[in-house]
């Protein structure tokens, strides 16, 4: 219990921290940061996998594909600042505030949470699996299409437009 | 790089496009770097570095730096500087302070009282050395002059610029060797010419004495 | 605790595979004996015993600075550094001394709190990365279930501090430096992960000490069973090797901190004690990487022959890191620098392919009973695509010969 309490603000804080900070970079980090901070949330939940792929993939990659994309596109960052004051307050509330319900009513279902916590055990590798493979199959092989789409249309993207193959200059 | 060092010639590469095993070339380039690492222990041409300061590096006849001034015997009685002050007059970035040392009625003893040289002025031109008359400045090999005494450390005065001509040979025997026999022969000359001279005037004054001797027996001759 | 209940457990006996447990093993020895409760027993334990690995491998760091620069110069025809004490073996020292009492310049455009976060978040996973591998028998700092997981996860911090590094000091060549440096990690590290997927996938385990265990026997009496000695594993150790070269910014894939293309890259604006740190973490991330490839592909802290089980299990882990740690060396000396396109391509056209190539292989190797005739089988596999890529290679890619219009 004692983990969570500290856990949950920290990410709270974090992820105001990452929409609400004025230079990108700040909030890229710091998105980075909860995902981290998430990733010792699923460690505590001794969900070991998973949290340690949620660091690898959030953390390793995402967070530095945004900061690499940040990187490309504002090489010298003069601390351009974001206004703080969102454009339209009415437009977000009606965007966040339904998210936000449903979200409270699912936690709300669940029954003797702090229990589960408590009872919470690790899943073998070879269990997880098993069942990824076997009951969750047909939503792997969806994530693999999907996957594959992607990879398709980034080559795409990344090839000059007109040339059919692009020459390496020699040497 | 010592006249020792051979210089390995790798194969050419073979023309791209043929078939050729990967990763041969890195293989090759594995092949020297090992070798050098394992002969440069025993090998004394691969090991070319010279350990300053135990070993130092050979330094070739031409090599120059600052001036000094050339004394035959004694550094007081025999400098060869004469203080004309040609040298210093012609130094580009005029580094050269000297003095003409005169005795008590003001007579030039054709000798320097004060020679300084300004080492950190001193651009190591040689043209002080083309330009003097009496073979007295000459540049020195000397490169281990570092010193903690910014201004007095690099004024050098007489004493320490002075050095002798066994010196000057060790130094560039072939300009030593060329301005010796020089100053040797001009001595020759000098000297046969002094005694030409002495020859000459013996001879007049004999002539002299003959020619009174026969006016003398000419008038004797008449009064009689 | 007082001195009154002063009561000694018999010393446990040291054999030679826990040799280097021993500072451990006297911590609690000596706490229990003085009546400590247990938690204290457990945390110091824990303390001594990551201080001790910490230890081993900071003063290998101290050591590899000065063989590297000594091996360099033997490379390049020259004397090493020999000044600073018997064969230079202080030299680690005087090192240390300079970098200890530098100034600390930090840039005035520079993000102060995130220029003095960067180089401690670069050694941190490299020290994390050094606890769940297996130097010994015994000697495994945190044996995780999840071992190899969480190596990867921990290199994934590597690149998010890299990036800060850059950014934070607030000037191009970090930035650039930054850049490149994070699309070679990252470019690099899918066949990294994909290689020692292969290995996961024949052992079946994520736990390090298991896929060392796994790795005993001998094949024919006298080659030992490790990966490195098997069709996909061959391929895939070799992979593993250059990725590992790549992923330490190490010659030739030092783009990122070549002096003469970027300054120093993303570690331009750090001076004193920040720089020890980056080079210490690079260092330590070099010992993490050679290890993980050692326990992957060679076989961890097996002996390489039969009869060679006198000699304690972590000599030969350290006697193996040392011959990896060399190679690394050798080929430092030897090869020019990559380009960074030249780079990119080779990680993304050639060595991507190969690496998938490897899961496939593994698998046809171990259904098809791991013996002779797996080799037959996975052999072609292997080669094939191989033979390809390089034709094409050699035929579009390799420089063609100069011609010198006016210099003839």
């Amino acid at each position: 219990m004692i983990p969570l309490l500290i856990l949950t603000p920290l990410i709270l804080l974090a992820a105001l921290g990452a929409v609400w900070k004025a230079r990108p970079v700040h909030a890229a980090l710091l998105l980075a940061l909860t995902l981290a901070l998430n990733a010792i949330l699923y460690l505590v939940l001794s969900a070991d996998f998973i949290g340690l792929i949620q660091f690898m993939v959030y953390v390793g990659a995402v967070a530095v594909l945004i900061v690499f994309s940040l990187l490309i596109t504002r090489p010298g960052d003069e601390a351009e600042e974001i206004a703080r004051r969102p454009r339209s307050l009415v437009t977000g509330l009606a965007c966040s505030l339904p998210v936000l319900a449903v979200m409270l009513f699912i936690v709300s279902r669940f029954e003797n949470a702090g229990q589960a916590v408590a009872d919470a055990r690790s899943v073998s590798i070879e269990q997880l699996g098993t069942t990824l493979f076997t009951t969750h199959a047909p939503a792997v092989m969806a994530v693999g299409v999907l996957l594959t789409a992607v990879m398709i249309g980034a080559a795409l993207f990344a090839r000059e437009p007109g040339k059919k193959t692009q020459t390496p200059s020699d040497s | 790089m010592n006249q020792n060092t051979t210089i390995e010639r790798l194969p050419a590469p073979r023309k791209p496009g043929r078939w050729s095993i990967p990763g041969w070339g890195l293989l090759q380039g594995l092949a020297v770097t090992g070798r050098n690492m394992v002969e440069s222990y025993y090998k004394k041409e691969r090991m070319t570095t010279i350990q300053y300061p135990e070993e130092r590096a050979p330094i070739s006849p031409n090599f120059r730096n600052f001036p000094f001034l050339v004394y035959d015997t004694d550094p007081a009685a025999d400098l060869r500087c004469t203080a004309c002050s040609i040298c210093e007059k012609e130094c580009p970035p005029q580094c050269i302070y000297i003095v003409l040392d005169r005795d008590e009625n003001g007579k030039s003893l054709k000798r320097p009282k004060v020679f300084d040289i300004d080492l950190s002025v001193c651009m190591n031109c040689g043209i002080c050395a083309e330009v003097c008359p009496f073979d007295s400045i000459y540049m020195d090999g000397e490169y281990e002059l570092s010193t903690d005494d910014r201004f007095g450390g690099l004024l050098f005065g007489l004493d320490r610029l002075a050095k002798s001509a066994d010196y000057h040979m060790k130094l560039r025997p072939e300009q030593a060797t060329e301005v010796m026999a020089r100053r040797k022969a001009e001595e020759e000359k000098k000297a046969a010419a002094a005694a030409a001279k002495l020859a000459k005037a013996k001879a007049d004054a004999e002539a002299k004495a003959k020619a009174a001797a026969e006016v003398k027996t000419e008038e004797k001759g008449e009064s009689e | 605790m007082s001195l009154l209940a002063v009561q000694f457990a018999p010393f446990p006996q040291i054999t030679r595979e826990a040799l280097p447990l021993l500072p451990k093993t006297l911590v609690e020895w000596l706490l229990a004996g003085f009546g400590a409760p247990e938690w204290l027993v457990l945390i110091a334990g824990f303390l001594v015993a990551a201080a001790t690995v910490v230890g081993v491998f900071a003063g290998g760091f101290a050591l590899l600075s000065l063989v590297e620069r000594k091996t360099l110069a033997r490379a390049q025809n020259r004397i090493g550094p020999n000044r600073a004490g018997w064969f230079g073996i202080l030299q680690p020292v005087a090192d240390g001394i300079k970098m200890l009492t530098k100034e600390d310049i930090v840039p005035a455009k520079a993000e102060k709190l995130l220029h003095l976060l960067a180089p401690i978040m670069i050694v941190v996973p490299s020290i994390l990365a050094l606890g769940v591998i297996p130097y010994g028998r015994e000697w495994i700092p945190v044996p995780l279930e999840l071992g190899l997981l969480f190596f990867f996860a921990v290199g994934a911090m590597t690149e998010v501090s890299i990036f800060m590094a850059g950014w934070a000091s607030g000037s191009k060549f970090p930035m650039l430096g930054a850049m490149r440096a994070i699309s070679q990690m990252v470019s690099y590290e899918l066949p990294l992960m994909i290689c020692a997927l292969g290995v996961v996938m024949v052992s079946g385990t994520l736990s390090l000490p298991d896929i060392v265990d796994k790795q005993g026997g001998f094949h024919l009496g006298f080659i030992p069973a490790w990966n490195l000695f098997t069709p996909w594993g061959l391929v895939a150790g070799l992979l593993f090797y250059v990725c590992s070269i790549a992923e330490a910014n190490r010659c030739p894939f030092d783009l990122p901190e070549g002096e003469s293309e970027i300054v120093a890259g993303h570690m331009t604006e750090y001076s004193g004690f920040k720089y020890a740190l980056f080079f210490m973490g690079e260092y330590l991330g070099l010992f993490a990487i050679s290890g993980l490839g050692i326990t992957l592909f060679l076989g961890g802290w097996q002996a390489p022959l039969p009869g060679l089980d006198f000699v304690p299990s972590w000599i030969w882990f350290f006697a193996k890191l040392c011959a990896v740690i060399f190679s690394f060396l050798w080929i430092r000396a030897t090869f020019p620098r990559v380009r960074i396109d030249q780079l990119m391509r080779f990680a993304w056209l050639c060595m991507i392919p190969m690496a998938l190539l490897t899961l496939p292989a593994a698998a046809i190797w171990h259904f098809t009973g791991r013996g002779f005739l797996s080799w037959v089988v996975t052999v072609p596999l292997l080669l094939i695509p191989w033979v390809i890529i390089t034709v094409i290679y050699n035929k579009r890619l390799a420089p063609t010969l100069r011609t010198y219009h006016f210099a003839e």
